[in-house]
């Protein structure tokens, strides 16, 4: 069976290869493909920021075809389903029965094997933690270990070492997860002023309603509003029964044959006086669908785009409570030093336990996108020295720039991580762009 | 409604599957491997309403074929019959061991006319359907898989035949001539010419499964290559071919 040769390059175009891949549509040749070259790595959709479903090395294993509901039990609440299946075609499923996965990330079009690869959270990350909360089992295929099951009671080493583990432990190929209900399909959008980075972070922080989707959008276009913005707070709409029912949307290229970057100090400081003030102007509390809720980048794929064929970075971090000001206080010093341009900055809750690679822990969420520049890098890697001081953890999946010592450094159990997938594999068979650089 | 497609657990065929399973005819599904079949028929059953049969099947054992396939139950309730298979070798060339020469003309054409003159009664009386799949490499001799070309050539005129048969029992027959399709069969292969689309192709042959017999080409232009390769004298191809070496 033939390869395909295909350039690839990552979302946030930081990486791009010439690399060979397999479309399986049996599983017999799942087997067949992983066993016909030395390295291998699966690939999702490719929405990871980083280069983490691919390498020039390595042949890329595209489970597309693997998109089918393997078993449904509504009494218990739990779905089996394969790993290539995309969120969207998933919730169209499981919609019409009331029930969803709430640690559903951003975008509608990534499939499920890649959330359960990368441990993604969605927008009530405070609330409903990451994905690991609802996977109750995996079904795996590794080139030499074969098949394996796995979950809390069986192969459970490698069921910790497979969510949030990067593709790294083998190709999963079906994953049972335990639903939530949904109450309502429509949500009701409180919008609230803030004043200062210290004015949001005490809100947000403070927020401790389960039944809330609380982040925000701030400011960072200057030192003097910085932190200025809105908190949105999605409650569930209970009196709005208009579940079962998810609004068609078609999936979008996005690319740009831009040269250039249209993001800089004077675009971003124009574009958010236009937001600030259309915010300004809309009613504080509306009426929102899953969609817009859910996936806010549907319809606003543009904002990619005008990063041009340079990209962009985006950097996830989450700061302890215990940090959080210092960290802050120091990232403002270097943000008057080094004036990056930042074109999103935003806040959230996030729950959970961290572990292994994984993104996950008690602690607050800062993101913040900025254009692809020298300038911007030489901040970030003053940003990395401030993450390694105060224990902060960066995300692997959004920020590509970051380097093993970083990442060795504020992951604790980097090397645990390390050992663990080296003793399961010695041969190492499973390698992206991203797994190499980071030494895993 | 209820139809049989044989090799219906991958491209075309599985396509096929979910076509006919949107417009709600129940399906008896055959292929080699049971895996693909279980996860399609749970995947079909829990988006709609149709019962879904699976069997495991090797198209080149004609004691699995009796076994599994010419029951009486299959012969009261099949109404149409779908053939998307083709089984390729990689070292398909004229050298070709005597093994392999033989499971490819059992899978392309023995064992699909076998099949259809045990269900062809049964078939007649209901004036039900029978689909084949062919190849516009049946076009022409060649040297990459000389064989996987010769059994569809096979095919071809056991369907012209059919076609003849149709005439007098009513029976709907229907043979596609194929192209380029985009299954995993032309995945990776440096093609000259576009893919079509399997999706495409399965809601033609929907469409068309109450027609009565009819050759069609997909994607259509192949019909004109069909009608050039038909009409130049062999010599002067043979010539073309060695120029353009
Ligand atoms: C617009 C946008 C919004 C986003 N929002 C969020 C968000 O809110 N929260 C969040 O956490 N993330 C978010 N992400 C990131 C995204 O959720 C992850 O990067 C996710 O892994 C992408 O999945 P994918 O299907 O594109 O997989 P890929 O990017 O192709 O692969 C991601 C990783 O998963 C592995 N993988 C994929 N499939 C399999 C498989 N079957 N078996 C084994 N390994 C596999 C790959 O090897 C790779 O390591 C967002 C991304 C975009 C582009």
């Amino acid at each position: 069976m033939n390869s395909e040769k295909k350039f690839l390059t990552s979302f946030d175009k930081s990486y791009s290869a010439n690399i060979f891949f397999k479309k399986p549509d049996k599983y017999r040749e799942i087997e067949n493909h992983s066993r016909s070259n030395k390295n291998i790595i699966t690939i999702g959709s490719n929405y990871s920021y980083a280069p983490m479903g691919f390498d020039k090395n390595s042949l890329a294993i595209d489970l597309s075809s693997f998109n089918r509901i393997i078993d449904f039990n509504l009494d218990k609440k739990e779905i089996t389903v394969e790993a290539g299946l995309k969120i969207y075609d998933f919730l169209k499923f499981t919609l019409k029965y009331n029930l969803w996965l709430p640690q559903i990330p951003g975008y509608p079009f990534i499939t499920l094997g890649g959330i359960v690869a990368t441990n993604s959270h969605g927008k009530s990350c405070g609330t409903h933690g990451t994905i690991r909360k609802s996977i109750k089992k995996i079904q795996l295929f590794h080139k030499i270990n074969g098949w394996l099951d796995l979950s809390e009671n069986e192969n459970k080493e490698i069921f910790d070492l497979t969510i949030g583990g990067f593709g790294l432990t083998g190709t999963i190929v079906a994953i049972t997860f335990k639903l939530t209900e949904l109450e309502s399909g429509i949500f009701e959008t409180h919008t609230e002023e803030v004043k200062s980075f210290e004015d949001c972070y005490k809100k947000i922080s403070d927020d401790k309603n389960e039944k809330t989707f609380t982040y925000s959008w701030n400011r960072a276009d200057s030192i003097k509003n910085f932190g200025t913005g809105f908190i949105y707070k999605n409650k569930l709409n209970s009196n709005n029964k208009t579940n079962g029912y998810l609004r068609e949307i078609k999936q979008k290229k996005i690319s740009s044959f831009l040269p250039l970057s249209l993001w800089n100090s004077l675009s971003v400081n124009i574009a958010n006086n236009i937001y600030y003030k259309i915010q300004k102007m809309k009613k504080n509390k509306l009426n929102e669908d899953l969609i817009q809720v859910i996936f806010p980048y549907i319809g606003r794929e543009s904002y990619f785009k005008l990063f041009g064929s340079k990209g962009f970075i985006e950097s996830q971090i989450l700061v302890s409570s215990k940090n959080m000001r210092m960290f802050m206080d120091e990232f403002l010093n270097i943000f008057k030093k080094h004036s990056p341009v930042i074109t999103l900055f935003s806040l959230k809750n996030m729950s959970g336990e961290h572990n292994y690679l994984r993104f996950e822990e008690n602690s607050v969420c800062v993101s913040f996108d900025f254009t692809n520049t020298k300038k911007n890098m030489e901040f970030m890697s003053l940003v990395d020295k401030l993450c390694v001081k105060y224990k902060a953890i960066p995300s692997i999946i959004k920020d590509s720039r970051l380097d093993k010592k970083t990442v060795s450094d504020c992951y604790i159990y980097y090397q645990d991580f390390k050992n663990k997938l080296k003793n399961y594999d010695n041969k190492r068979v499973y390698q992206s762009a991203i797994s190499n650089k980071l030494d895993l | 409604m209820k139809y049989l497609i044989i090799g219906a657990s991958s491209g075309l065929g599985r396509e096929l599957a979910y076509e006919y399973a949107k417009n709600k005819h129940d399906l008896v599904l055959v292929s080699r491997d049971l895996r693909d079949l279980a996860a399609i028929k749970s995947d079909l059953e829990k988006k709609s309403e149709i019962k879904v049969e699976i069997i495991e099947l090797d198209l080149s054992s004609e004691s699995e074929i009796e076994k599994n396939l010419f029951v009486e139950r299959f012969f009261n309730e099949i109404d149409g019959i779908l053939f998307p298979i083709g089984m390729m070798f990689d070292d398909d060339k004229i050298e070709l061991d005597q093994e392999k020469i033989k499971k490819l003309f059992k899978s392309n054409f023995t064992s699909i006319a076998f099949i259809i003159s045990k269900f062809l009664r049964s078939l007649s009386l209901k004036q039900g359907g029978i689909v084949g799949f062919g190849s516009i490499s049946a076009y022409l001799g060649r040297n990459l898989n000389p064989y996987y070309s010769a059994s569809k050539r096979a095919l071809e005129s056991h369907f012209e035949s059919l076609g003849f048969l149709s005439k007098k029992t009513g029976l709907k027959i229907q043979f596609y001539v194929l192209g380029y399709v985009d299954t995993n069969l032309a995945f990776g292969k440096k093609l000259k010419l576009p893919k079509g689309s399997p999706k495409k192709l399965a809601k033609i042959v929907h469409k068309n499964r109450n027609s009565k017999f009819q050759k069609i080409f997909f994607p259509r232009w192949w019909g004109l290559v069909a009608m050039i390769l038909n009409i130049v004298p062999i010599k002067i191809l043979f010539f073309m071919d060695k120029i353009f070496k």
